[in-house]
């Protein structure tokens, strides 16, 4: 962002094999990309497939020797530079070279899958926290503050600047971390699932910023489980699968073949909406509604929060929400980022309390009635699973308030539940060792294990693959037809709409029926 | 208000009246620097957390305090009550207030000042008297560790509590819950920092050339002279404690 060209640096990376310390199975082998000057990549696959590895990799995020053992070699190339940078390569041996992570990072932007990994955590405002890496390099203030303004402008932050970042909404908090990747003017970027959490506008948003990049001569590097509509305009695609790449060429090539439907990747039609789910849609749409009992398993009355409202006077997030979820019934609340979607499924366990209004789950209110109580009735799935996932293994996670609420049953129940979600062998792993798609369906599998009235689950798509996907629509189903009420945050449309009987969207604090 | 002054300003008069409070020895003016920062707590709009702080920090030691000196105090010539060994003095309990009143000025008037300077201003602030850098990101990290601890607690607590954990009103309760909380909290705790760690050097943190603030912070030659004058004072408290105690030895 210091000049309108970006420098022409071409990053190679050639890994043979790359084993985190203690894994005999290496997570990536045999994986050589080329990111040129002005050229968008896209690295897909599934849960597992190795690919957010990779992204750390050339990110200069994972070392050899510290992390793991690495073989392979990195290089950075660059046009018309005096003295050539020398390649970097690794045997696996306590003499290879030790990357200098700042250093690296001047040339290669990187951001992370989870974009909260990305704050300094020590910085209070947006704006500080863009500025965090130009301070540390010494630049001028009024340099830093033509910068901050300029990324601003470009990640759609620009009315956020004087906001605390840990109050960013998902996709808020993503576009600050891509800003806070930019800031530095690198000359290649790696992103890793830089939609996930996006509304439209910041989907839009993101595209443009990485058109933008490109047009400057920036290398791009996308890492991600979806066929989307930003991997769509890369070429060449590289496909992983259990850490090593089993396609690399065009997208029409490999979109003909079959490495693709195996790898887990979720393919989307050219309109956004996933292809296999346009059948579903339909069937989703036919779907008799289901039967209206006398009481609704969820109900809000004339709902209003927001925070700081009462004693600091901010304005309310939601005014006057009227809902009413039947049994049975799948309900998708949409809208965009920071619309406060999160902060209303908080207020149906207790969480948070409405400052008017009443919310009644089977026809009694909760008000007053402690969150762990309410627990037995309804299952919340938070937007991240870090902050669902507390135990030391797998099966403790499911496990844990279980034996409270069904006692001998309890293990068979948190059995059942790893099973429905695929995560039986992973029992004794810890919760913070699975993927980024293993972490979100164990979250799923804590909540589907109390087999609650109400399934409150916010962002459930986000960062699962086709192979995760189908047990979430699996779960969810079989969920409503066992007569549970389900309420989904998300902005997965085409998700939504192949599986809600209707959409109700949240915007400007107001719940209105959706298209 | 507090935003408004220099967080060096604020710090020097911190640090200004914890050491005329320590110079005096006097519970007069443990009570008056005590009861000023409570008023200011309140002006500044940080009275709820200084005093649930304050409170979870000193109740504790208020109790300790009137057991041990209240109860065991081998100089107390003035028995109120006995029990055995135990005995209730005058001089014990006029001790045990003493200290405790200077302990509560020293925990409130810091709590004050780290609820209220704003760290990223604070950080700036001390660049700007050429300490390392170092020095500013440390004294950051440290003061808001609390603020983090504290988000990722109440995260854990929100998890366990939707999957049905329910927290009694008792003391046992309250206590089983720590007991469930404490080993996720430290483990999410290492976790976070292990990857923060990662950011941070991709950021830049750890670099050694010179560094630049972004955040600007105001001054004045009126705080100036007030920091100057906040030096002196507490340099003049010092010294006349010291001379006292030196008279006091010759005589």
């Amino acid at each position: 962002m210091n000049g309108q060209v970006s420098a022409a640096v071409t990053l190679r990376a050639a890994i043979e094999s790359f084993a985190f310390h203690g894994d005999a199975r290496p997570a990536l082998r045999d994986v050589e990309i080329v990111a040129a000057p002005g050229s968008l990549i896209a690295v897909l696959g599934g849960s597992g497939s190795g690919k957010s590895t990779l992204g750390r990799l050339l990110g200069g995020w994972l070392a050899g020797g510290r992390d793991g053992k690495l073989k392979g070699r990195l290089e950075l190339e660059s046009v018309g530079q005096q003295e050539a940078w020398r390649p970097l390569v690794f045997f696996g041996a306590d003499s290879d070279p030790q990357i200098d992570p700042a250093a690296w990072a001047e040339q290669v932007g990187y951001v992370p899958q989870d974009p909260a990994a990305m704050l300094s955590a020590v910085r209070a405002t947006v704006e500080e926290e863009l500025a965090f890496g130009l301070e540390n390099r010494g630049m001028e203030r009024a340099e830093m503050v033509r910068i901050v303004a300029e990324t601003a402008r470009r990640t759609g932050l620009a009315s956020l600047l004087e906001r605390d970042p840990a109050t960013l909404s998902g996709g808020e908090l993503r576009r600050l971390a891509v800003g806070c990747a930019i800031v530095a003017d690198p000359a290649v970027l790696i992103l890793d699932e830089p939609l996930a959490s996006l509304d439209a506008d910041g989907t839009r948003t993101l595209t443009e910023l990485v058109a933008a990049e490109l047009a400057r001569g920036t290398a791009v590097v996308v890492l991600s489980q979806s066929a989307d509509l930003l991997t769509r305009l890369a070429e060449p695609w590289l496909v992983l699968e259990d850490g090593a790449a089993t396609a690399a060429g065009p997208p029409d090539r490999i979109l003909a073949g079959e490495e693709l439907a195996s790898s887990g990747v979720v393919v989307s039609e050219p309109s956004g909406a996933p292809s296999g789910q346009v059948q579903q849609f339909a069937q989703a749409q036919s779907r008799a509604r289901p039967a209206k009992d006398s009481v609704p398993a969820l109900e809000l009355d004339r709902v209003s929060f927001g925070f700081g409202t009462e004693y600091l006077g901010r304005p309310l997030l939601l005014e006057n929400v009227v809902l009413d979820v039947w049994p049975g019934e799948i309900v998708a609340v949409t809208g965009p980022n920071g619309a406060g979607k999160s902060t209303l499924l908080r207020l149906f366990n207790g969480l948070l309390s409405p400052l008017r209004g009443e919310v009644r789950i089977g026809g009694e209110a909760i008000a007053g009635v402690p969150t762990g109580v309410i627990a037995q009735r309804l299952g919340l799935l938070f937007q991240h699973p870090h902050d669902q996932l507390f135990e030391r293994t797998v099966l403790r996670e499911v496990f844990f308030g279980l034996d409270r609420r069904f006692g001998a049953s309890a293990p068979v129940r948190a059995a059942e539940a790893l099973a429905s979600v695929g995560l039986s062998a992973a029992g004794n792993v810890h919760p913070h060792e699975l993927s980024g798609s293993g972490q979100r369906l164990l979250a799923l599998a804590t909540v589907l294990a109390r087999e609650p009235e109400v399934l409150a689950l916010d962002e459930p798509t986000v960062a699962l693959d086709a192979h995760g996907l189908r047990r979430l629509s699996d779960a969810m189903t079989a969920a409503a037809g066992r007569g549970a009420a389900v309420v989904l945050v998300t902005h997965d449309l085409a998700f939504a709409r192949a599986h809600a009987h209707r959409l109700v969207e949240l915007r400007n604090g107001v719940l209105a029926a959706g298209d | 208000m507090a935003p408004r002054l220099n967080p060096l300003t604020t710090l020097t008069a911190a640090a200004a009246v914890l050491v005329i409070t320590t110079a005096a020895a006097s519970w007069v003016v443990s009570l008056t620097v005590a009861a000023g920062a409570v008023l200011l707590a309140g002006v500044t709009g940080a009275a709820r957390r200084v005093f649930l702080a304050a409170g979870v920090i000193l109740a504790p030691f208020w109790l300790s305090l009137l057991v041990m000196h209240g109860l065991f105090f081998p100089e107390g010539r003035s028995v109120l009550a006995s029990w055995g060994p135990a005995r209730v003095t005058t001089e014990g309990l006029g001790f045990a207030v003493d200290m405790g009143l200077r302990t509560s000025a020293f925990v409130l008037v810091l709590l004050l000042f780290s609820f209220s300077v704003r760290v990223p201003e604070l950080v700036a602030a001390l660049a700007t008297l050429r300490l390392p850098p170092q020095f500013g990101y440390v004294l950051a990290s440290t003061l808001m560790l609390a603020p983090i601890i504290a988000a990722r607690l109440e995260k854990v607590r929100q998890a366990q509590e939707s999957r049905g954990l329910v927290v009694g009103k008792g003391v046992g309760n309250r206590l089983g819950a720590v007991r469930l909380q404490m080993v996720p909290l430290v483990l999410g705790l290492v976790h976070d920092a292990g990857i923060r760690a990662q950011a941070l050097d991709a950021r830049g943190f750890r670099r050694t050339g010179p560094r630049t603030t972004y955040t600007q912070v105001r001054d004045s030659p009126a705080q100036r002279g007030f920091r100057i004058v906040a030096v002196l004072l507490a340099a003049a408290a010092v010294a006349v404690r010291i001379a006292a105690s030196l008279s006091r030895g010759q005589a």
